[in-house]
């Protein structure tokens, strides 16, 4: 086991390193001048070559590339990840306020992905080609077709035009204002947990189909047990194995279908900073954020991995 | 209250031109204080902006406005993110009136004269006013500011430089009496809007020593202005007290403002608005505004701002060299189609090559009743640019033109349908190109296109401001390497002229030079579409011109 881990750990960190040599490089190669953002049109139009060449000077992306990655590595090992290339805010502080936020849209997507996903496909699963099949099967279909920012953006509207309701301004931590914080984060939790629980209900469906065909699952039939126990007992646990390896690699699209989605909701998250550091063309950030979205992924498959054991007593890690 | 009642404060009835001519002489009063008798200087010391008995003290105001600020110096930002959630902290030395967003009055300055010669601008200071971090105020503050305006230090950049280029010396006379020694005169409108404009707010010298004057990132700095910084969450809100020692007593009015940084014409911005999460918004998308002025206990105002949204054409490249192939191109856009396109992203006017609600334009009745090129009827405008693409040799119309499109809404929808009525008129064929706004401006500058399109911003709506930084030779934002001889002396003329009448005559011939000549393509002029909940008192923004001079709040009060 520990050794597994230590391989896994290092497999994880040769991924991170790739993906910021990627992050760094790309975000270096790609058109466009930080310094519009910074200066506005006006301003920007009025720069002389000598301001210009002074204020990148300043902002260190007159430096050697590779000077650059070194210094932002050593920002990373000091733990505060370099400052926001404008105003000077540190990176780490802004992970600390915002990352909350986006951890709980994270995780409660997931929750509802699972409440929902699982109980359509066990229900589809036990009477296929029924009317709820039939029409579990549809909705899954839609909500896996439908955009998780144009839904977003559905419900934002709804919210305002029939509820004349729209979602807090600013963040409001879990342990501030429980009652606040649901607000902020229910309405992006609710449609990528949509999005998720769609695919969890189609793999639960199929997974469930194969296994209730089992013989160990007409055992406990014959054996007299009730349906409910022997869904619960005997057939989900073998079937959840490739439905707990989907959800990690859903996580993958919470985490990008974040960006888009806090953006619709105008929740002030991780993935909306994202999106205003690209426009601003905020390196440090953009890249620190990108670093941590793949740190996330990386020890989410890992925990997945892991999590085969106790789903499946016959895995062992060596 | 309704719109109505909110402006019972307000120089009523007065229209747009004669605020103008008032921008003059408010300040002209003093200016010619010296020279003149004793009420007429008095007149210009109680033109100082003074607080209504009637209004109610106390309550947060919620503002939402733009984007966060990407670095905190005001003096070196050029967008309304800075002067949005900034600029209520600070004072200028002179002010447009916040009532009608026009007249220039007294701030910082109690009074001013300006010599017969236009050489000199002497300021009086007010006594006993003092930064928020508790030091007095005196002449020395505004020297250092203007000075870190007039000749940045390395590695600072200020766009309003070019106001100040007649500036030869700054000169503190007494702790507080200022003079400004200009080389050589400049109209009183044009050094007098300068002065009041909204990016040039007082800073102490000691906070630019300390920084070499360079605030960047430096997130509160004291200013003498009416709220003062209490936090600030990036992107999210900055939120300000009352400065209760502001020196115009009685002011500001509300307790606390919250200013909430919201992305402009977004259905963010216009449904917190509409909820009730703000209680006044600013740059609405039009969806929301028509949505706030239909709404009971909600007003709403649009006003002029002062930026231009147009197509440049590529002087340096064949054939757009060619005043014939401008011209015709010109006369083929259908401005209120275009207008028409965008109508629920941004609201937009139809104007020329100078600000189409400036008192020395032609009027924009006049414009689209009788000029080519802006009438609804094109039938007589396009067969015009036909005989010219004709007569330049592109009778079967011209291929593979570059069409750089800067990555925003409006843009994109204007460049399909200018590509649309290019083909169509023309039979010239564009391919668009949309990049992100900092890469139009790098292929801009480089010249890597044939025809672009953008929008640009001038700092003051006077003439010989955008004249030489739209249309000049080697003007920063004269992005199609234009130039024609005979307009840059008339624009050189015009920045030189102190006689009103003649310099509007003037502007008038430079009018007629662009229709020929066309350095750009207007598409038209921004308006801002402003929305509020009625408790918001003694603010309306209807007749201001733009966004960036009247941002100070201290005017807005709360009827609950």
């Amino acid at each position: 086991m520990r050794k597994y881990l230590l391989r896994r750990a290092l497999f994880g960190l040769s991924t991170l390193l790739g993906v910021s040599l990627i992050v760094f490089v790309v975000l270096r190669i790609l058109p466009g001048d930080p310094l519009v953002a910074m200066f506005g049109i006006e301003g920007f139009a009025k720069l002389a070559p000598a301001d210009r060449a002074h204020i990148m000077e300043d902002l260190g992306l007159s430096d050697p590339l590779p000077v650059q990655y070194v210094r932002w590595m050593r920002d990373i090992a000091s733990g505060s990840l370099g400052r926001s290339f404008f105003r000077g805010d540190k990176v780490s502080e802004l992970i600390l306020h915002r990352g909350p936020i986006s951890a709980e849209i994270g995780l409660l997507s997931v929750l509802i992905s699972w409440l929902i996903g699982l109980p359509i496909g066990i229900l589809s699963a036990f009477r296929p080609n029924g009317l709820p099949d039939n029409v579990a099967r549809t909705l899954s279909v839609l909500f896996l077709a439908i955009p998780g920012f144009w839904l977003g953006m559905l419900i934002v509207l709804a919210a305002l035009f029939w509820f004349n309701y729209k979602a807090p301004l600013i963040v409001v931590q879990l342990w501030q204002d429980p009652w606040t914080n649901l607000q902020l984060v229910i309405g992006p939790a609710l449609v990528l947990g949509l999005g998720q629980g769609a695919y969890i209900a189609r793999m639960s469906r199929s997974c469930l189909l194969e296994v209730i065909h089992e013989d160990y699952v007409r055992t406990a039939r014959a054996k007299g047990l009730k349906e409910a126990l022997v869904v619960m007992r005997h057939a989900l646990p073998n079937a959840l194995l490739p439905v707990v390896t989907l959800s990690g690699i859903l996580m993958g699209f919470v985490l990008g279908g974040s960006v888009a989605v806090e953006q619709a909701f105008g929740v002030p998250g991780l993935g909306r900073s994202l999106v205003v550091a690209v426009i601003e063309r905020d390196t440090i950030v953009v890249q620190n954020l990108v670093l941590l979205y793949s740190v996330i992924f990386v020890f989410v498959n890992v925990a997945v991995d892991l999590s085969y054991a106790l789903l499946d007593p016959r895995i062992r890690y060596q | 209250m309704n719109d109505r009642t909110n402006d019972s404060n307000r120089s009523g009835g007065v229209d747009r031109r004669t605020f103008l001519k008032r921008a003059g002489a408010a300040g002209a009063g003093a200016v010619i204080g010296r020279h003149l008798s004793a009420p007429d200087l008095a007149a210009a010391q109680d033109a100082t902006f003074k607080p209504d008995p009637a209004a109610k003290r106390g309550g947060t105001l919620r503002y939402g406005v733009h984007t966060a600020p990407v670095h905190f110096d005001v003096h070196q930002s050029g967008t309304v993110a800075n002067i949005g959630a900034q600029a209520p902290m600070y004072d200028l030395l002179i002010r447009r009136d916040p009532r009608d967003g026009q007249t220039i009055i007294p701030d910082l300055a109690q009074r001013w004269e300006i010599a017969p010669d236009g050489r000199k601008y002497t300021f009086h200071l007010r006594r006993g006013v003092k930064f928020h971090d508790g030091a007095d105020f005196t002449a020395e503050d505004v020297k250092a500011t203007y000075e870190k305006l007039v000749n940045p230090p390395k590695g600072v950049v200020s766009p309003r430089t070019p106001l100040f280029s007649a500036v030869s010396d700054i000169v503190v006379l007494d702790p507080h009496k200022i003079e400004f020694r200009l080389k050589e005169a400049r109209p009183k409108a044009f050094m007098l809007g300068s002065f009041a404009s909204g990016w040039n707010i007082i800073v102490r010298k000691k906070t630019l020593d300390e920084h070499q004057g360079n605030l960047r990132q430096v997130m509160n700095y004291p200013g003498t202005g009416p709220f003062r910084h209490v936090s600030r969450k990036d992107k999210e809100v900055w939120i300000m007290e009352r400065n209760p020692n502001y020196w115009n007593k009685g002011l500001p009015y509300v307790d606390k403002l919250e200013v909430y940084h919201m992305p402009p014409f977004s259905p963010e911005l216009g449904s917190s608005l509409l909820t009730g999460k703000l209680d006044y918004g600013r740059l609405l998308d039009p969806v929301s505004w028509r949505k706030a002025k239909e709404t009971p206990g909600m007003t709403a105002a649009d006003f002029n701002q002062s930026v231009v949204q147009f197509v440049c054409m590529n002087n340096k490249k064949p054939p757009l060299g060619d005043v014939r192939v401008r011209r015709a191109m010109h006369l083929a856009l259908d401005r209120h189609a275009l207008v028409d396109v965008v109508k629920d992203v941004a609201p937009m006017l139809i104007g020329g090559f100078v600000y189409p609600f400036h008192e020395m334009s032609t009027p924009q009745t006049e414009l689209i009743s009788k000029r080519l090129g802006y009438q609804k009827d094109m039938k007589p405008a396009v067969q015009e640019a036909k005989k010219l693409m004709a007569e330049a040799g592109h009778a079967g119309g011209i291929k593979n033109l570059t069409f750089l499109v800067r990555d925003a809404a409006t843009f994109k929808l204007w460049a399909v349908a200018i590509q649309a009525m290019l083909k169509e008129t023309l039979n010239i064929e564009t391919n668009l190109k949309t990049v992100q706004i900092s890469q139009w401006f790098e292929d801009a500058a480089a010249g890597n296109f044939d025809l672009g399109i953008s929008a640009i911003v001038s700092s003051i709506m006077d003439p010989s401001d955008y004249f030489t930084a739209w249309y000049g030779k080697d003007g920063p934002q004269n992005y199609s390497n234009w130039t024609n001889p005979g307009f840059h002396d008339l624009a050189r003329q015009i920045e030189r002229e102190l006689d009103d009448n003649r310099r509007k005559t003037m502007v008038r011939q430079a009018e007629d030079i662009l229709e020929k000549d066309p350095p750009i393509l207007p598409i038209s002029y921004e308006k801002i579409n402003d929305a509020w909940h009625n408790k918001v008192r003694g603010q309306n923004p209807s007749t201001h011109f733009g966004i960036y001079d009247t941002e100070r709040w201290d005017n807005a009060w709360l009827a609950s």
